[in-house]
């Protein structure tokens, strides 16, 4: 094996080890990590399973509408809201991805980001 | 260190290396998510072309809504409602729609019935102020439903309806715009899509590593946003009609907004859900909500009947029992902690 050989293999090697580093110990996909916007907008990311005592906190829209948003370990939900349909309260807890939550009226979408689960959507 | 320990590294790095390209991270999805049909969006497609190919169909989705919406002064449907009895024109497009959507009317025998939208208001579900009418009003709205009485000249592609009357294609227009997305999509190259068009799921092709997408049926009765069953499609449509969706309470009974048009008040046929599955998310939405109100003799009925709908339906009964068609059976499972619900299949055979 000459020495230009022996370079080439070290990288190669190296690379590879690089690759495996990367591999492994790149943040570990899976968790589910809820992610609150507001038209279209990021208002927050909960990282649900290091979630250990609830959390609560109020979303409000231009037009006044207030919705209630907990979270819990592994799940959140809107609470309750002002808006006149409720549809946003009637959906409960989410703890997947593959379902949003929506309240219309404060384009308010809160949704599981992960690589949860078996379901791909929820119809 | 040896040619020998060499050998051996390189053989371990390499075989290292094709391992853990099989491991590599599924392919991610372009995305665009907007508010249009009165709801929530999510377009998400797989592939070179798959930007454009998204942004095409959010500006297409954004347009069809303009023509369609029933409130949005302007539109080619508000237009038919206050034309107050006279001829109006629409686009082809929306003319297509028309018909078609009537023809669904008809082979449910009006179960879907596309002139319900005075009921629909009354209740108060477009206005936001939630009410029970009284059974006078509701005769009197009932009376003001009737599919038969929309006339159509395609020569023209204009639509007419007595005074007093009023179209609203809520329950088939997310489905037909699936439609639209997807035909979009396949002209644009996309060969593995999923668009989420506020709870209709429509799929273009299986996902990205040909697998079926896994498409979840919501529990009715939870209060979690759990899912009691999932069906496995591609190049197909899955869409759900249920009366959790949206309702009110008042005085300790629930009014949904699917109506039965004979009554003009909630439909209460023993059917907590109905789901569609099929080719075309037109029919989908359409029966979906046909089935909700029919309940499930007649949806068997309907299903033995009419093959050449091409679809297969899930139904979550007021007992918790589902009842599915035969053509699903393979696709369909019941999910954990659901798996003890009893689970009919509906054959062809009648005595089956």
């Amino acid at each position: 094996m000459t020495k230009g050989v022996k370079i080439a293999l070290a990288f190669l090697v190296g690379a590879v080890l690089a690759a495996c580093a990367w591999l492994f110990l790149r943040p570990a996909p899976g968790g589910s990590v809820a992610v609150v916007k507001q038209d279209g907008v990021v208002l927050q990311e909960i990282d649900l399973d290091k979630l250990e005592e609830p959390m609560m906190f109020t979303v409000k829209g231009d037009n006044g509408i207030l919705n209630t948003v907990v979270a819990e370990h592994g799940r959140i939900r809107v609470k309750d809201a002002t808006c006149p349909d409720q549809i946003c309260v009637h959906q409960g807890w989410i703890s997947q991805p593959g379902k949003p939550i929506v309240c219309l009226p404060n384009k308010l979408i809160i949704e599981i980001r992960g690589e949860g689960g078996e379901l791909d959507a929820v119809s | 260190m040896t040619p020998k320990f060499f050998k051996r590294l390189t053989g371990t790095a390499l075989a290292l290396t094709l391992l853990l390209t099989g491991c590599a991270p599924a392919p991610e999805p372009v995305s665009r998510d907007l508010f249009a049909m009165g709801t929530f969006l999510s377009l998400s497609a797989y592939g070179g072309q798959a930007q454009p190919a998204v942004d095409r169909a959010a500006d297409l989705v954004t347009q069809l809504d303009n023509q369609l919406s029933v409130t949005r002064e302007g539109s080619e449907i508000w237009a038919v409602n206050e034309a107050q009895g006279a001829w109006t024109q629409v686009s082809q497009r929306t003319f297509d729609l028309i018909r078609d959507a009537l023809e669904l009317c008809r082979v449910t025998d009006g179960a879907l019935d596309i002139t319900t939208y005075p009921a629909v208001r009354a209740w108060g579900f477009t206005t936001d102020e939630h009410r029970v009418p009284s059974p006078e009003e509701l005769a009197g709205l009932a009376a003001r439903i009737d599919y038969t009485a929309v006339e159509l000249d395609p020569a023209t592609h204009s639509v007419r309806l007595p005074e007093g009357m009023m179209l609203d294609l809520g329950a088939v227009a997310k489905g037909w715009a699936g439609d639209q997305l997807s035909a979009l999509m396949e002209e644009d190259g996309i060969s593995s899509a999923m668009l989420y068009l506020g709870g209709n799921i429509q799929t273009v092709g299986a996902k990205p590593d040909g697998s079926n997408w896994k498409v979840g049926i919501q529990d009715p009765s939870g209060p979690e946003g759990a899912s009691l069953a999932a069906v496995e499609v591609s190049d197909q449509a899955v869409v759900t009609s249920g009366g959790y969706q949206r309702f009110f309470e008042q005085d300790g009974q629930v009014y949904w907004h699917i109506m039965d048009p004979d009554t003009a008040a909630p439909a209460r046929s023993g059917v907590l859900s109905a789901t569609i599955v099929g080719g075309r998310g037109l029919t989908c939405d359409a029966l979906s909500t046909a089935l909700f109100v029919m309940g499930a003799d007649r949806a068997a009925r309907l299903w033995r009947d009419h093959p050449e709908l091409e679809f297969e339906y899930v139904l979550v009964l007021e007992d918790g029992s589902l009842q599915i068609s035969q053509g699903l059976e393979q696709g369909f499972k019941l999910l954990s902690p659901y798996q003890d619900r009893k689970v009919t299949v509906i054959s062809h055979d009648e005595r089956g």
